[in-house]
């Protein structure tokens, strides 16, 4: 990341949005700090007794809807942190020592001991590859070995039974609700910051399009990890403040079942909103306090009831269809995302070294005995168009899968600007200067126009995690696909809104603007009109001549091949067939028998249009 | 150690008769269901009832066949149904209504523990030991429904129709095959299998509302490192079965109650497919 970008957008953060944002948050938090103040004298000993119970679960829930309302990651072990917090206090308390220095190192030792447990469990559960359910079953594994642990522990972790009665603060009811409910407010308005920046969009799209966020050069996994430890992290503060006051720790803070139970107030109050969870655990945890008493079963019992029905109808939540309501008896419309100002990007100098860009030798792709690639080899050097043409099954995408991710071949070798690609995975093949456009447009469909843009920037510019910054730098070819097919004009607009035509254009000036210097295109016009494939073929020609980027293009039109390619292979069941300048392979004898198969008519090299 | 070995083997015999009607849900309809473990109990308080009315131990099992198959189809038509293009949220809703299942049993039967009548008591002789007659009945039973399902998906009409699914359900339609019908009925059936197996386990558990939590996951677990296929999972039972009889001999029972859980993550961490 280039300290310049940084300075840049610094400066130019000085400009009225992000500011707003960052006033609007202080705002209702200090909102919610007089309320606090205020609560303890209005409310009853009994209400308060239980609401700071429920303002340190509430923040325990909302590094529940971080991961999953916001990431999509179905985590049932945010409870593990919560107890190894609470045991920091409880153990700590009960078998070393109590005191203000005691209290510091004890909620060091937990914090640190619940970072180190999600980094243990995000390292398993986040490899490349990892299918979404892998992260449940860590998740889900984690909570009940813990609460195994502390079965074991005999009389040091108090066994089933846990630790009560360790000395401990015993303040005035108040200042321990001002305690929880400041905490509560602090991880609340940085929460709403984080979710609103530039990174936290990064969160939304890992949820809508993992893979595709990989070939945007987003490193996946490990924001996944780093959000899991720091979840931990704050989940094991709000298990410690939770011990601290209630003077009980149990088998149960640490367990499965209190797991589940986040994801219901989350799922209730409204996952992918900071505010509907933190509402809607404080609501229920208070009422079932109440009502624990009389309709214990009966109050359980609406929970599940309540709780399918979200899932099943109301996906979004409780709140949100609340907040929607609303607005349409007030009749105002949603707030839209300002949209950011287009600059171009400074150009970064491509150091011209004697490589070729792209090397592949020998590579080869099976699945179990059926060979899908055999002995591909070829050279691409700078400024060339190579068109990939053959048949359906021929091996194109293949063979495109295989440039773009190092897990993917069976054999060969893929050598870029000198540096072999080896087993590295997408992200990293994008930091090589690999580029991918997948067939079908894939883009985030719930983000705007110019968020998915700026996904692309994540390798080449810093990303805030507090603020969305009001520019957007985008290199000379991404701009000029965006002008010039009207997506400038709809920067602030949900990619679902969009064409087909404009999605796929979005979705080239995407790949575009990671600044790649191998462009893999399958098929970038179909389905297209005759005008967009044009003003398409116009821009990858002027990339090629003026920026001098290889260009490596899986194309079925052959007139489109023949308009703009500088050299054509034929591929034709997994091999290489033919090599060469557009005319000797378009007008080749081969070429049509391939298409046609023999005995048919000529192959359209003139007719598809 | 003859002792050891039957413990193993019958042990893994009762997980493998737990975990089939999950896994029969997953690999048709690729969904799990986590009110397994409610369907689990209601075969129990199934078995708990014929006790009551004083039947005969052994109606207890088509009953609680009945009793999971009626319900299975009600919950597929009304919860399940709306989530075959969202698995996670799946997940939560079968979650959800394994709660309902649940405070509807306490509300009905109360929290405390019930006494279910077995079928069979006491011990036979076996390999020069006296050994649990009910356990080895066990084995035998979860041969049988191995035996079964196999049979059922191989040669019948509904099994081809269900493989079909499992291999391309858009293909399996486009070939007129209703596939709306084979998940209702695979639901149901996974309903009832684990609604009998909820029956066959009551005399070696203790009946209560909670009874099928502990074995939810166990199965969830274990079906997703089979490689959702029945030899897979008779391999799986055998082996971490074996694992967790072993370490609660030797080590100790409570980190034995941990074994499953954590060798089937380690397993689907080094094989993503499960070891089928």
């Amino acid at each position: 990341m280039s300290g310049e970008a940084m300075t840049e957008s610094k400066a130019a953060a000085g400009g009225a949005k992000p500011r707003a944002e960052l006033g609007r948050v202080l705002r209702w938090g200090a909102l919610a700090v007089a309320l606090l103040i205020v609560a303890p004298f209005v409310l009853d000993t009994y209400t308060v007794n239980i609401l700071i119970r429920a303002l340190f679960l509430a923040a325990l829930a909302l590094t529940v809807d971080i991961l999953w309302g916001y990431t999509g990651v179905l985590t049932f072990g945010q409870s593990a942190f919560f107890g190894i917090g609470a045991y920091a206090c409880g153990l700590v308390f009960t078998h070393y020592g109590f005191g203000p220095g005691w209290a510091v190192l004890a909620l060091a030792a937990g914090i640190l001991a619940a970072m180190a447990v999600g980094l243990l469990v995000g390292w398993l559960a986040f490899y490349h590859g990892a299918s979404p359910l892998y992260a449940s079953i860590v998740t889900l594994a984690l909570p009940i070995v813990l609460t195994q642990v502390v079965f074991a522990g005999g009389r040091f972790t108090g066994s089933s039974s846990g630790l009560s009665g360790f000395p401990t603060y015993y303040w005035d009811l108040e200042v321990w609700f001002w305690i929880a409910g400041a905490f509560l407010i602090l991880v609340t308005c940085l929460a709403v910051l984080f979710v609103r920046s530039d990174m936290g969009r990064v969160l939304v799209a890992i949820r809508e399009n993992e893979m595709r966020c990989a070939y945007l050069g987003i490193p996946v996994s490990r924001i996944k990890i780093l959000l899991m430890v720091v979840m931990g992290g704050i989940g094991a503060v709000s298990g410690f403040g939770y011990a601290a006051f209630t003077n009980v720790v149990a088998p149960e803070l640490t367990g499965f079942l209190l797991g589940t139970e986040l994801l219901i107030w989350v799922a209730l109050g409204g996952r992918g909103t900071i505010i509907g969870p933190v509402i809607g655990t404080i609501a229920i945890d208070v009422t079932s306090s109440y009502l624990s008493g009389s309709l214990p079963f009966v109050w359980k019992l609406l929970i599940g009831i309540a709780f399918v029905l979200v899932i099943v109808a109301l996906p979004q939540g409780l709140l949100p269809e609340l907040g929607k309501g609303l607005r349409r008896l007030l009749r105002r419309q949603p707030a839209a995302k300002p949209a950011p100002e287009l600059r171009p990007a400074r150009s970064r100098v491509v150091a011209a070294g004697a490589a070729a860009p792209l090397v592949v030798e020998g590579v080869a792709r099976h699945f179990g005995s059926l060979r899908v690639l055999q002995d591909i080899s070829f050279k691409v050097g700078r400024g060339e168009l190579l068109s990939l043409v053959g048949p359906n099954g021929a091996g194109k995408t293949t063979l495109i899968r295989c440039l773009a991710d190092g897990m993917e071949r069976s054999g060969g070798r893929v050598v870029i600007f000198g540096k072999d690609l080896g087993r590295w995975p997408p992200d990293r093949c994008v930091a090589l200067g690999i580029g991918r456009k997948f067939q079908a447009a894939s883009i985030y469909e719930t983000l705007t126009v110019a968020e998915c843009l700026r996904l692309a920037r994540y390798r080449l510019e810093p990303f805030s995690l507090w603020q969305a910054s009001p520019i957007l730098e985008l290199p000379e070819a991404a701009l000029r696909i965006v002008s010039e097919t009207g997506l400038a004009e709809r920067l602030d607009i949900e990619v679902r809104h969009l064409s087909h035509g404009q999605k796929q254009a979005l979705d080239l000036a995407m790949v575009l603007a990671l600044e790649p210097t191998i462009v893999l295109l399958d098929e970038p016009t179909a389905g297209l009109t005759k005008t967009e494939r044009e003003r398409i073929g116009g821009i990858l020609t002027s990339l090629v001549e003026r920026e001098r980027l290889s260009v490596l293009l899986v194309e079925h039109d052959l007139d489109f091949v023949r308009q703009i390619s500088s050299r054509v292979i034929v591929m034709h069941q997994g091999r290489i067939v033919l090599d060469g300048s557009v005319a000797e392979v378009v007008d080749s004898e081969l070429v049509r028998e391939i298409y046609a198969g023999s005995g048919h008519e000529p192959a359209p090299a003139g007719g598809t249009a | 150690m003859s002792v050891l070995i039957l413990d193993i083997v019958t042990t893994a015999a009762i997980l493998f008769t737990v975990a089939t009607g999950l896994m029969i849900i997953l690999g048709v309809m690729k969904l799990i269901n986590f009110a397994h473990g409610a369907f689990l109990t209601i075969g129990g308080y199934a078995a708990y009832i014929a006790t009551v009315a004083g039947w005969s131990p052994w109606a207890a099992i088509p009953f609680a066949a009945v009793v999971g198959l009626v319900l299975g189809l009600v919950v597929e038509y009304v919860i399940v149904r709306p989530l075959y293009a969202r698995p996670l949220d799946a997940i939560l809703a079968t979650w959800g209504l394994g709660i309902i299942i649940g405070q509807l049993i306490t509300i009905g039967f109360g929290r405390e523990v019930q006494f279910v009548e077995p079928p069979i008591s006491g011990a036979v002789e076996f390999l020069g030991l006296s050994y649990s007659t009910y356990r080895l009945l066990l084995v035998l039973v979860a041969v049988v429904i191995g035996a079964g399902l196999t049979g059922l998906l191989y040669f019948t009409r509904f099994g081809l129709n269900a493989r079909a699914v499992i291999m391309n359900e858009d293909l399996a339609r486009g070939l007129g095959i209703d596939s709306t019908k084979v998940r209702l009925a695979t639901f149901g059936l996974g309903a009832a299998l684990a609604s009998v197996a909820g029956a066959l386990i009551t005399p070696l558990v203790s009946v209560d509302p909670n009874l099928g939590l502990p074995w939810l996951v166990n199965s969830f677990m274990l079906v997703l490192a089979s490689g959702v296929s029945i030899p897979g999972l008779m391999i799986v039972s055998l082996l971490l079965g074996g694992a967790q009889v072993v370490v609660s001999t030797y080590v100790s029972p409570i980190i034995g109650g941990l074994t499953i859980v954590v060798l089937a993550a380690l397993i689907l961490r080094l094989r993503p497919q499960g070891i089928g």
